[in-house]
């Protein structure tokens, strides 16, 4: 595929020899509160012409602040290299010169990188009338060109149209095109799809694909996703804490990966169809104001050795490879160490929470339409969908945390009223996606763990020690009591947040997004934690999220919603694999996962759009459709299978078989 | 480090000048170097000597006696007048936040009304009607900024009352006083204390304004506003009329804004 791309425009090739990204000894510092933050440490990577690189790592490894350093767009921060030089030219001191032309990047959240009071179709000409000084009319028909390109409908009326009008997956395509309007020979992305639906970000990256085919592009992808950076990239770097770990092809490395780190990132993944613990990596990242001169990564490392103290070179480890791991030979045939295997949940119990025909309209959207759904005691079930799809507003409207304008909800038997009592307040509790909003920054966490003791007069005697019990329970020491949500790392803040939702000692949380928020080491560990509360104390869960994989590792059953509606309900065995209805077909083929070579379903449209009320919610972006039925006429439940059932018009048979 | 200790530090710097004229100002009610009363025709618009060192204005008295004598009046409006605004107008901000029914309307609409008048109407609508007294100033002076205050402090708890530490207080079923006394105000400081720094020096030159039209402390008396509207006949003359007071006006100004720019990181648990 690489090879596809050799014949570089510009003239940068010199003598034959093929120049592309090429960085060597890269070092940035930071002034901090607490000193001098070693950023990047010496990091070495290259991308040839028409190659691909994934940069990949947990937050705080220095994945996006190296993509800075190439735009030269670091500020005051100390970059040095021996080497950072692109198609020949000096990026240490030319970048400024080469940004938004040669090398042209692609940020996370589309909805801050576009002007939200210029039309789209000036902002993707702008580059073209000042930096290549084309004619007015000349620079509009290229800017349409490129939207055409990124693959927008109707580019000439979107040209028109204001960024707000712009669906989150057709504004990340005009950055695209933005980007693109420099004519760039390099692109670097930046979790470009991260803010995206996994459908819509599934069109991305084959838009991503085709342009570097189409057009020789090099791409340096920034992602903490290694299934995205499985699909899109040749090869893969993984840094941590500003050092390169492991460096080669993306398939050796994500499928046989050498260095600790880069084993336990891949250990630490949910997947669909497994349902065994996850394996964490303990602990967090080093202070990175005291580099260490050994193996950084030694704390953490479950194969640790006295040698790992001295520095570790990056070593050659088979074709085309390094690793810096002086263990990485020997340690070829050790497995990551397992987790403790997670108590096996109790049988679920009778219903504890049921709605029936909720609903909410949020002025012309029909958030929740009709949603009839039970949890029982003990049982988690999932809840997917796209965003949009109104999943956070069911999970408020089952704890009375938003008004439903009909329908009802029983918790326990009894009816549950508009304006709840205490009693339902203490055994329904709901933890939050955000652990940075979900805790008052001005409260220590005993303060945070005490209001709900208080508030349910719960205390009795002795809050302190309750207190304990709680960060007991979530495996937060007992001295973290005193300490305010800034002290606390991403994981354990959500940690205080889960701790919060059980100190009323609930029966039923509703778990927004809970995991989605943390790093892969975190999230797994999270996750263990919620899979081990909920068999240790017997609690029922809504766990809401848009990441299939996660679902598929810790629900019990699983509802699919669009369009505010549940499109398929069902046990996550019966429901995933293989899937029958055709969204929940869509949404698990889009998920991009490390070694999967499925099909994928690109759905066109976007979930957000205003359905019309009558019909299958999914018809107009169903691949499966099969006439006008099912825009006509509401879809019937069909029976799947014990506990499982499916609104759809086509009708199940046995050989309907999506393809895998 | 932390500049904590430091003369760099706002909090320390600003609270050491606030603190120095603050006593400056208390002692100026019993003593000063010349009665800030006493006429010496003679010496009249004399300029900075070292007997005299912000000179004399047009009936001979010594400014830097009248400063000090007036301290304590211009401190009292200055620092009245913000806690009247910051005592009404922060319930009333947060109230409105919250209740977003008839209730939180109708405090906006009045804020709006109220801060459509020009605020010299305002307070001279309040002082009209009954004799001047100082008191009734810093009230009044203090009443046009509510609205300011109102304002400021709803939109610090709008954006508030969207964080989910919000959703899990209304999840354990708190009521609105709880939420808004545990979980919003600890946050809505910072940006309400920097706004007070403000009033402050506002509100002495407001109430200047007032004494200029008559409806403030008046004549003899020398409130640093005042003093300032008085010398302006005679800027050409003897511009340290002005400068003194205006420099001890603008001392406190920095002073206060240090103090609250100081406070405000103090207060944030992220912060040192």
């Amino acid at each position: 595929m690489a090879e596809a791309g050799r014949s570089v425009e510009g003239g940068s090739v010199e003598g034959g020899s093929v120049e592309g990204l090429s960085v060597e000894g890269l070092s940035v510092g930071f002034a901090g509160v607490r000193g001098r933050v070693q950023a990047l440490d010496g990091v070495d990577f290259a991308v040839p012409p028409g190659g691909t690189l994934g940069l990949v790592g947990e937050s705080g490894s220095g994945k996006s602040t190296a993509l800075l350093a190439l735009l030269g767009l670091l500020g005051r921060a100390e970059v040095a290299a021996r080497r950072m030089a692109f198609g020949g030219a000096d990026l240490l001191t030319t970048a400024p010169a080469l940004r938004g032309r040669q090398i042209s990047a692609v940020f996370q959240d589309p909805a801050s990188a576009l002007n939200p009071a210029l039309t789209v179709g000036l902002q993707v000409a702008e580059p073209l009338l000042v930096h290549a000084r084309l004619p007015r009319a000349e620079a509009w028909a290229e800017a349409a060109a490129l939207l055409a390109e990124t693959g927008l409908p109707r580019p000439a009326a979107l040209m028109e149209c204001y960024p707000h009008q712009l669906s989150g997956g057709m504004k990340q395509r005009v950055a695209i095109a933005m980007a693109l309007a420099g004519r760039p020979e390099l692109l670097l992305l930046d979790e470009p799809t991260t803010a995206l639906d996994v459908t819509v970000e599934a069109g991305i990256l084959d838009l991503l694909d085709g342009l570097r085919a189409r057009r020789g592009l090099s791409l340096l992808l920034v992602s903490h996703n290694l299934g995205i950076v499985d699909r899109l990239c040749d090869r893969v770097t993984v840094l941590y804490a500003g050092r390169v770990m492991e460096t080669g092809p993306v398939r050796e490395v994500l499928g046989r990966p050498r260095h600790p780190y880069s084993r336990g990132l891949l250990a630490a993944l949910p997947r669909i169809g497994r349902r065994d613990g996850l394996a964490p990596i303990p602990g967090a990242l080093p202070d990175m104001t005291r580099p260490d001169p050994g193996c950084n990564f030694r704390p953490r490392c479950p194969f640790a050795a006295s040698a790992c103290a001295l520095p570790q070179a990056l070593a050659p480890a088979g074709l085309d490879r390094t690793v810096r791991c002086h263990r990485a030979g020997e340690l070829a045939h050790h497995r990551w160490p397992a987790p403790p295997p997670t108590p096996a949940a109790p049988p679920a119990g009778a219903t504890l929470m049921a709605t029936e025909g909720l609903a909410r309209r949020f002025a012309t959207m029909q958030a929740v339409d009709q949603v009839s759904l039970a949890v029982r005691r003990g049982e988690v079930l999932g809840l997917v969908g796209e965003s949009g799809c109104g999943k956070t507003t069911l999970g408020r409207l089952m704890l009375r945390l938003a008004a439903s304008d009909s329908g009802t909800l029983r918790f326990d038997g009894a009816m549950v009223p508009p304006a709840p009592s205490l009693a339902f307040r203490r055994r329904a509790q709901i933890v939050f996606q955000n652990p940075d909003t979900a805790l008052n920054p001005r409260h220590t966490v005993a303060t945070i763990l005490r209001r709900p003791l208080d508030r349910f007069g719960l205390a009795g005697g002795n809050a302190a020690d309750e207190i304990a019990r709680l960060l007991a329970l979530v495996r937060l020491p007992a001295s973290y009591a005193g300490r305010y949500p800034h002290q606390l790392s991403g994981g354990e803040k959500q940690r205080v947040g889960i701790a919060r939702a059980l100190a009323s000692r609930p029966d039923f949380i509703v778990c927004d997004e809970a995991v989605s928020a943390l790093d892969a080491s975190v999230q797994a560990a999270v996750l263990n934690l919620l899979a081990e509360l909920r068999a240790r104390l017997g609690l029922a869960m809504l766990f809401i999220s848009h990441d299939i994989a996660v679902i598929a590792h810790l629900a019990d059953r699983v509802a699919v919603m669009y369009g505010g509606q549940i499109m398929e309900e069902g046990p996550v065995a019966s429901v995933l694999a293989p899937p029958h209805h055709p969204y929940t077909a869509a949404l698990l083929s889009a998920v991009p996962e490390v070694g999967g070579r499925r099909a994928r379903h690109v759905l066109p449209g976007d979930a957000g759009a205003v359905h019309g009320g009558r019909g299958c919610r999914f018809a107009l972006r169903c691949p499966q459709r099969i006439g006008p039925l099912c825009t006509d006429a509401d879809p019937p439940w069909r029976d799947a299978g014990p506990g499982h059932r499916i609104r759809c018009h086509i009708p199940i048979a046995p050989d309907r078989r999506v393809p895998r | 480090m932390t500049a904590r200790g430091r003369i760099t530090d706002p909090l320390r710097a600003g609270g050491i000048t606030l603190t120095v004229i603050a006593v400056l100002a208390v002692l100026g009610i019993w003593r000063t170097p010349y009665d800030p009363t006493a006429f010496a025709v003679r010496l009249r618009l004399a300029a900075p000597t070292l007997a005299h060192p912000f000179g004399t204005d047009e009936f001979g008295r010594d400014v830097l006696s009248r400063v000090l004598a007036g301290a304590h009046l211009s401190l009292a409006i200055g620092f009245g007048a913000m806690l009247v605004s910051l005592l009404l107008g922060v319930p009333l901000g947060l109230l409105a936040a919250f209740d977003r029914g008839w209730l939180g309307a109708a405090i906006m609409r009045a804020a709006d009304l109220a801060i459509s008048l020009p605020p010299i109407l305002l307070g001279l609508l309040i002082l009209a009607v009954t004799p001047p007294s100082l008191g009734k100033t810093i009230l009044a002076v203090g009443l046009v900024y509510v609205p300011i205050m109102v304002r400021l402090a709803r939109a610090v708890a709008l954006g508030l009352l969207e964080e989910d530490f919000v959703q899990a207080a209304r999840a354990r079923g708190e009521g609105a006083v709880s939420i808004l006394v545990r979980e919003i105000l600890p946050n809505a400081w910072p940006p309400i204390i920097v706004e007070c720094g403000l009033r402050v020096t506002f509100a002495i030159l407001l109430g200047a304004s007032l004494s200029f039209l008559g409806l403030g402390p008046q004549p003899p008396s020398s409130e640093w506003g005042l003093m300032i509207a008085e010398s302006r006949q005679f800027l050409d003359q003897a511009p340290w009329l002005a400068l003194a007071p205006g420099l001890c006006l603008c001392a406190l100004l920095v002073a206060v804004n240090a103090t609250g720019e100081g406070l405000r990181a103090r207060l944030d648990p992220s912060h040192g």
